[in-house]
């Protein structure tokens, strides 16, 4: 009786370890290295050059591969710089036609969208160089040529990691070769600022604009649809932002809710206020099944489902 | 090698088939972890390889389809006509709706082409059959059988998107989707169908939910039992086609959205 309540303690507690730390064992605590990185990172490159972009040429993606890899492993993974990069950016470098640059900061799943994968704007992650890495994660360790899988070392852990000085030079490299008008989208119901310092916008692309190619910058600030209106054009971090691009002698101007991308958000707000059409007439929007109501609706009847719990939970 | 009216086989199509069934996999949908791309590449190249590119059966493709298909969550499938570029940018933007092309089988082969011949290397990298060649090509063959399964796989309510703008009619019977998807629609599985008919923005409105191809697309479904509803320009949808609009008349916003600050 003993022995079997003391293996199942024994057995809870490794359980509960196990899921407090997402990796077990693993020095670091990030996640590890996405399984087969090679693969992944290869296939990206000639998809890119075949299909997503074969404007750019020809590429030599194994040598593009073996310039990364070579920029962090059999290296202390905290010790990797912007720089190490420099021979991966080299190869993969082309290009970004003008007026095509888009910036921006807490908005990445909008950016992508709103990109259309280079066809209305390039983003970072729509370049050769970006998109072959966008939402990986890699790292190596000192004395070994193997790439660390169990985990990989965070921010707070150590700034000079493989992940972070492969933005860090990917996006200096981006702003530097930017050209005509570049836009910038903002997020401005974010706690904290639409434009962060540090950030890599301030410190990374901002720095690294060539005032001779940049004819005007344009800055979008978007409120999320329901979320809160925190800043705006001409206000905290956008002003700061405003009057650092106008110091440095760059034409800005910048729009609120610009309508586009407005209409990105709506996408799952259908319903709001904020996103009737005046072209829409209520009743043929709705068929026998309002399949259209969809997300805003069961969030609504949710939302008052668990309101009413949680009352009924604290009379009794 | 024989020679095609259509392009050829995509360079480094096993790198780039590997690529994205790796990036599928783990980056995307990590519970599929048990599928072997490796298996998976070697099944959809000897489907072709040093075969006849019009002599291509479903058979040559069993092996592949077995590999790769996963099940679709119910209330997800979204089937479509016509409306290739504003069905996948939706799709991208709104994560509660799958095409065939966001299922691993799909996202593998979308923009890609393969085909095979004879004589060495055995894939043909400098032209394939058109369809109006020969029926049975390689790409043909590969999009029916995987459209069919995709359509067997679907459960709850399915949507569909079609295009009212075409002079030729919204549903057409010669398209795979009037073809093959709604004939391989389970009515054990799949409760209704719901249609969603966009015009394009400024476009004509060539036909609307209560069109005559509509209406014959509405009786073939009722006929097998599923039930049906149907909408003119699906809100969702219409707000996407406004984000390269946004100053057409029909993409007019209610209430003026300039911030106050």
């Amino acid at each position: 009786m003993m022995k079997s309540l003391f293996s199942s303690v024994v057995l809870v507690s490794v359980l509960f370890m196990n899921s407090f730390s997402e990796v077990q064992g693993g020095k670091w605590k990030g996640e590890g290295t996405t399984q087969n990185l090679e693969s992944i990172v290869i296939g990206r490159c000639y998809d890119y050059i075949r299909i997503v972009n074969p404007a750019v040429g020809e590429k030599n993606c194994s040598a593009i591969w073996e310039a990364f890899k070579n920029a962090f492993i059999n290296k202390d993974p905290c010790n990797i710089l912007p720089d190490d990069y420099e021979l991966f950016i080299n190869l993969s470098f082309h290009t970004i036609p003008p007026n095509k640059s888009l910036f921006w900061e807490n908005n990445q799943l909008l950016v992508n969208s709103f990109a259309g994968r280079g066809r209305r704007y390039m983003s970072l992650a729509d370049t050769l160089f970006g998109f072959v890495a966008d939402y990986l994660t890699w790292c190596g360790q000192a004395n070994s040529t193997g790439l660390d899988y169990e985990s990989c070392p965070t921010m707070e852990e150590c700034e000079n990691n493989a992940v972070e000085s492969f933005w860090r030079k990917a996006s200096a490299t981006y702003a530097q070769h930017s050209s005509g008008v570049i836009h910038v989208l903002l997020n401005g119901s974010v706690v904290g600022g639409a434009y962060p310092e540090p950030g890599f916008f301030a410190d990374y692309e901002i720095p690294n604009l060539q005032k001779d190619k940049v004819s005007r910058i344009v800055i979008w600030v978007v409120d999320d649809i329901e979320g809160p209106d925190i800043e705006s054009c001409g206000t905290h971090t956008v002003k700061i932002l405003e009057n650092r691009l106008k110091t440095l002698g760059y034409d800005v101007t910048c729009t609120d809710n610009y309508k586009s991308v407005m209409f990105l958000l709506c996408l799952d707000y259908p319903d709001d206020s904020k996103c009737a059409l005046s072209s829409s007439a209520p009743a043929t929007q709705r068929g026998p099944i309002s399949s259209d109501r969809g997300g805003s609706w069961n969030k609504l009847m949710f939302v008052s489902f668990v309101g009413f719990l949680f009352r009924f939970a604290l009379l009794y | 090698m024989m020679k095609w009216k259509d392009r050829g086989t995509t360079k480094n199509l096993q790198e780039v088939i590997l690529g994205r069934c790796y990036s599928y996999v783990m980056a995307r949908y990590p519970e599929l972890g048990d599928k072997d791309c490796l298996k998976i590449w070697e099944s959809l190249k000897h489907a072709f390889i040093y075969k006849n590119p019009c002599n291509i059966t479903s058979e040559d493709y069993e092996p592949l389809m077995e590999l790769a298909t996963h099940p679709i969550p119910c209330n997800k499938s979204l089937l479509w006509s016509k409306t290739s570029d504003v069905v996948h940018r939706y799709t991208k933007s709104n994560q509660n709706f799958l095409t065939l092309e966001d299922t691993l089988l799909g996202y593998m082969a979308d923009r890609v082409s393969w085909c095979g011949d004879p004589s060495d290397p055995g894939i043909n990298y400098e032209s394939c059959p058109k369809r109006s060649e020969c029926e049975s090509n390689p790409s043909s063959v590969f999009w029916k059988m995987a459209s069919k399964l995709f359509a067997e796989a679907a459960c709850g309510v399915v949507q569909v998107m079609l295009n009212g703008s075409v002079e030729a009619g919204a549903f057409r019977s010669s398209s795979i989707f009037g073809s093959i998807e709604i004939f391989n629609l389970n009515p054990d599985k799949v409760s209704e169908v719901h249609i969603w008919l966009m015009h394009d923005i400024g476009g004509p409105q060539s036909e609307s939910c209560s069109g005559h191809s509509i209406k014959r697309l509405k009786s073939i479904l009722e006929e097998r039992n599923f039930k049906i509803t149907c909408v003119d320009n699906y809100r969702p949808v219409q707000l996407l086609q406004c984000v390269h609009n946004p100053d057409h008349t029909d993409c007019r916003l209610c209430t003026n959205t300039t911030a106050t600050p």
